[in-house]
């Protein structure tokens, strides 16, 4: 096999091969290369198996604050015996010259036998030439020592002291050649590449991962047998709330929870029959005052039922499966749970077949293709469905239930003012929540956040 | 939606002999859900439609219909009685015109159940109640009360002592100083007179809508409770009553009745109503075949009585489920009696052709080109701010389109072009390589009779070396390979864009759109360190195939 290399690993293979064995600082005076290219050059021939580093650590020893102040001035318990060689002196005289030091020096030279007291006076017994520790100091003052050139039992006196010795440890590296890099020809083939060596990442330019989910949700839907509609995002209050039967004084029509749009309002919102037998269903039902007026209220969309209860009010098929992908709106707080915009499926089924069990039997074969097989029904209430119900599917990730989509077949209070007259199948749900355990997101507003690192780096298929 | 925390030992005692287990599994399938769970208490969240489910003692009767243990509908007993009479004057036909009410004596009230009492008033407060507007509650001790009552107004100088008060307050007192009479004292509007209910010694018992006196409090001590519900809707209170009666029944209480007369009051009736659906109708749209045997078990567990007269199946109704409208709603009855856990999911095969839309089609051709030619898709939110919008790029912001009471100040403005925002996410971006190019399509919103929808397209395109010709040949190719058009582009002054190095874009002679090197004070107000140069263009009107 023959190998390519880089002229860095080049250079210190040929360096090595003269001087085998390196610090990486010889290896950049002899090779003239920085010191970044010597750490990578290092680097890749110890992946290649071709160098050796062997990392050995030593210590060196200096002096702290306290050991230079006695380098400089000797020790406490020298300078004490010093103080007495010329006769004995009293104790608060030497307290005062030698200050903090005087309490050590004391201890030391009594325990040593060095010194006599009586009463009040400090008499010298004798003096040594040589204290212990004094060599070491004298050796560590004059130039940093690595630890093995020292006496032990002496340098263990001054250990014991604080802020006398300081001691560092530092790494050392020693570069050699492999035995088969030794008898390596590292000139290389002509007009040979490193074919091993990393390249610079590009970014593929690519949908959004959002939209990504939607089209494959788009997709399972036609697949079923399903056409796509659209509609408006800004709808007026009749279509959004009063055709679907809910009461103008009902909380969901408030401006804490739907975005009402400033001073406008719709013009025409329906047929006159429309209007008048929608209302007529609210008088009945909901006894109170309907007002024309609140139903003209512009609001963004807060579901896409609007787009398909126009849609039948208009077409009034006997037989259909339509479906609807778009952006809806909630007045919430923004948080790690909460947009207040999102993507909504909302699907329908007109026919006679339209029935409770088909309708889950929808839900299932669509969660089926999306990959998730365990879910369970349980009841729920909308003012517009009935009988209702929600999904309830299992995140194996998660290990918890969580609630998608909800369903229901729509009241006849909604279907017969508008005309329409065979049953319907209805349901929908936010499209971020699937996205969200496809992507194995826990803050769905990293969707909208557009943080190219995140848009940049997100595998297609997941 | 309300939540309710229930005490298992409580609810095990009101239900029967069921498991905690069993207990936790039944909630959700009687429309419950369950928000969060430990040894002693279990919280759930309940539906507006089903006020009586506001206390334990609504859930336990729905529980013990599930689990078999008791079915059938729930009768109240009231007992006729002529000593309890309230007299309404017409001064208040005008203010909140009804009152009803119902004594129930006999009871006990321990710490527990005065608990479930206030958390049962409170929701229905909030939810059928409207916030007082349309009905409200007032529970009160009979035993501090002389029959028989008047409800009449009076001036907003009347004084009593308000419960929670230990000194007399005038009405204004109460509404401007109370904190029931702050966030319901408005519901009176300016009117000198106040609704008032008055006992024949002309001891104060309670001013509806916004409290109770003192006097009447109701302690654990209390053993007999007058009830009285007013409202601007006569049906609507009735409604109250009848959950409120039928909860206090289940607590223990015998009910007897009180005598309402004057300015177009009547007594409470409180009864039962009969409806019938067909079974034809119950097995098609619940896709089952059931016999009306079947149906009838069903219906009891849903705590409803019902026979079958033919295929006919006549359901009598209790007057606190009035949720139920018509015989759809008999049909869910009789679902959550079968049994959702019950229901075999089905698939008919469908009898149409299912069709992606064109505009979906299209727009999906031009996310492809836009690939190509090496752009990344961004998304960002139809409701935007001013902030972005407008100051950040210097736009006139005379016709916005903004929404009411935004919690979020980020979204408040419909976004009338979508560029803005991406200029945005480059500056939330200027520690990510270059070049950085993105693209968007959406809708964008105009003011016109009331509102038109639109859908763009944007193109961002930042580095070191970014300039007119790049972004050009972009739009140029985009459109030829997207849509097979040509395109002119001629000068133009626009404030988001430099002097000199912007132009409108030309289709069949009218300008569709924008393109340009972006102006350097906006890249400055971002503080992104490149040239930026982008386009946005309209599709719907010439460009997209009419859909």
């Amino acid at each position: 096999m023959s190998q390519v290399f880089h002229d860095i690993e080049k250079k210190i293979i040929n360096s090595l091969k003269k001087n085998p064995i390196q610090t990486p600082e010889t290896l950049e005076k002899s090779t003239q290369l920085l010191p970044d290219q010597i750490r990578r050059g290092i680097e890749w021939l110890k992946l290649k198996n071709l160098a050796i580093v062997d990392e050995s650590k030593s210590s060196t020893l200096s002096l702290g604050k306290n050991g230079v102040d006695s380098f400089e001035k000797g020790l406490p318990e020298r300078r004490l015996l010093n103080l007495l060689t010329n006769g004995p002196r009293k104790l608060s005289d030497l307290q005062k010259e030698l200050g903090f030091v005087f309490g050590p020096a004391m201890g030391l030279s009594r325990k040593n036998n060095w010194i006599e007291t009586s009463t009040d006076e400090i008499i010298l017994k004798t003096i040594p030439s040589i204290l212990p520790g004094e060599k070491t100091l004298q050796q560590i003052g004059s130039g940093n020592l690595s630890k093995d050139q020292i006496d032990k039992i002496d340098l263990s006196e001054l250990l014991k002291r604080p802020d006398f010795i300081l001691e560092n440890i530092m790494t050392s590296k020693k570069i050699s050649l492999t035995d088969s890099a030794k008898s390596m020809d590292v000139s290389n083939i002509s007009g040979a590449i490193d074919v091993e060596a990393n390249v610079p990442e590009l970014f593929v330019a690519r949908t959004h991962p959002l939209k990504d989910t939607i089209d494959e949700i788009r997709e399972i839907f036609v697949t079923l047998g399903f056409s796509e509609i659209f509609g408006n995002m800004t709808q007026s209050s009749f279509w959004n709330f009063d055709a679907l039967f809910t009461p103008q004084d009902h909380p969901a029509r408030e401006l804490q929870d739907t975005f009402f749009l400033d001073g406008v309002s719709a013009k025409k919102i329906g047929t006159a029959e429309q209007i008048r037998k929608v209302s007529d269903s609210h008088k009945k039902n909901w006894r109170y005052q309907w007002d024309i007026n609140e139903a003209r209220k512009m609001v963004l969309r807060t579901h896409t039922t609007c787009v398909t209860i126009k849609h039948l009010a208009e077409k009034k098929p006997d037989e259909a499966r339509i479906f609807s992908l778009g952006r809806v709106f909630r007045n919430e707080k923004v948080s790690y749970k909460h947009l207040v915009e999102f993507n909504q499926i909302e699907g329908i089924v007109v026919g006679k077949d339209a029935n409770l069990r088909n309708l889950m039997g929808i839900q299932r074969e669509f969660y089926k293709r999306i990959g998730i097989t365990k879910i369970k029904f349980w009841p729920t209430f909308f003012p517009y469905t009935e009988p209702s119900l929600q999904t309830m599917v299992y995140n194996e990730k998660l290990g918890k239930w969580i609630e998608l989509f909800g369903m229901g077949i729509f009241r006849p209070e909604v279907t017969k003012p508008l005309g329409i007259t065979k049953p319907v199948l209805a349901w929908g749900g936010g499209i971020e929540r699937i996205a969200m355990l496809k992507y194995g997101l826990t803050d769905v507003r990293e969707f909208y956040n557009n943080d190219l690192g995140w848009l940049r780096s997100n595998t297609k298929c997941q | 939606m309300p939540v309710i925390t229930l005490d298992y030992s409580r609810l095990q005692k009101l239900v029967g002999k069921v498991s905690k287990k069993q207990i936790s599994e039944s909630l959700p399938f009687l429309g419950l859900d369950v928000e969060s769970e430990d040894e002693k208490c279990i919280r759930v969240e309940y539906s507006p439609n089903r006020p009586d489910y506001s206390t334990d003692f609504g859930i336990a009767l729905g529980l013990q219909g599930l689990f078999g243990i008791k079915t059938g509908g729930i009768k109240l007993k009231i007992k006729k009685s002529t000593q309890y009479k309230i007299n309404v004057t017409p001064s208040i036909s005008k203010i909140r015109p009804y009152v009803t009410g119902i004594i129930a004596k006999n009871g006990k009230i321990n710490g527990d159940i005065l608990e479930q009492l206030i958390q049962m008033q409170e929701d229905l407060h909030m939810g059928i109640g409207r916030k007082r507007k349309k009905s409200s509650i007032g529970i009160h001790d009979l035993n501090k009360i002389s029959f028989p009552l008047l409800y009449t107004t009076t001036t907003r100088n009347h004084k009593f002592i308000p419960l929670n008060s230990e000194k007399e307050l005038s009405i204004s007192e109460i509404i401007s100083d109370t904190e029931t009479g702050k966030d319901y004292g408005n519901l009176l509007g300016q009117s000198s007179q106040v609704p008032i209910i008055i006992d024949s010694n002309k001891k104060t018992v309670s001013f509806p809508p916004i409290i109770n006196a003192a006097i009447t409090t109701v302690t654990t001590k209390t053993k007999n409770l007058f009830v009285e519900v007013t409202g601007i809707n006569k049906d609507d209170a009735e409604d109250m009553l009848s959950v409120v009666a039928t909860i206090l029944q289940s607590a223990g209480f015998t009910l007897e009745n009180i005598q309402i007369s004057g300015a177009k009051n009547s007594s409470p009736k409180l009864q039962e109503k009969k409806m019938s659906v067909d079974s034809s109708l119950i097995n098609q749209t619940l896709g089952l075949n059931l016999n009306t045997s079947k149906i009838i078990a069903s219906l009891k567990k849903s705590r409803l009585d019902a026979v079958s007269i033919g295929k006919n199946i006549v359901c009598t109704i209790p007057a606190y489920r009035f949720d139920i409208f018509g015989p759809m709603d008999l049909v869910e009855e009789v679902a959550l009696g079968y049994g959702i856990q019950n229901f075999e999911p089905t698939i008919s095969p469908s009898q149409t052709i299912g069709q992606t839309n064109t505009l979906s089609l299209q727009l999906k051709s031009l996310d492809q080109t836009m690939i190509g030619l090496g752009f990344l898709e961004a998304l960002n939110s139809s409701l935007s701010s001013k902030r972005v919008l407008y100051d950040m790029t210097n736009r006139d912001s005379k016709k916005i389109i903004s929404v009411l009471d935004s919690k979020s100040q980020e979204h408040t403005i419909l976004r009338d072009c979508i560029f803005p925002g991406l200029i945005e996410n480059l500056s939330r971006n200027i520690h990510e390589s270059y070049p950085q190019k993105i693209f968007e399509t959406g809708s964008i919103f105009n003011l016109d009779n009331p509102i038109s929808e639109k859908t763009n397209l944007a193109v961002i395109s930042a580095h070191k070396d970014a300039n007119f010709t790049e972004i050009k040949s972009v739009l140029q190719t985009a459109l030829k390979i997207g849509f097979g058009i040509q395109i002119e582009t001629k000068t133009a002054i626009n404030p988001s864009f430099k002097n000199g190095h912007c132009a409108n874009i030309i289709f069949n002679k009218n300008i569709v759109g924008i393109i340009g090197e972006i102006d350097s004070k906006i890249i400055d107000n971002y503080k992104i360190r490149v040239p930026v140069v982008g386009f946005e263009i309209s599709l719907s009107d010439s460009i997209l195939k009419s859909i």
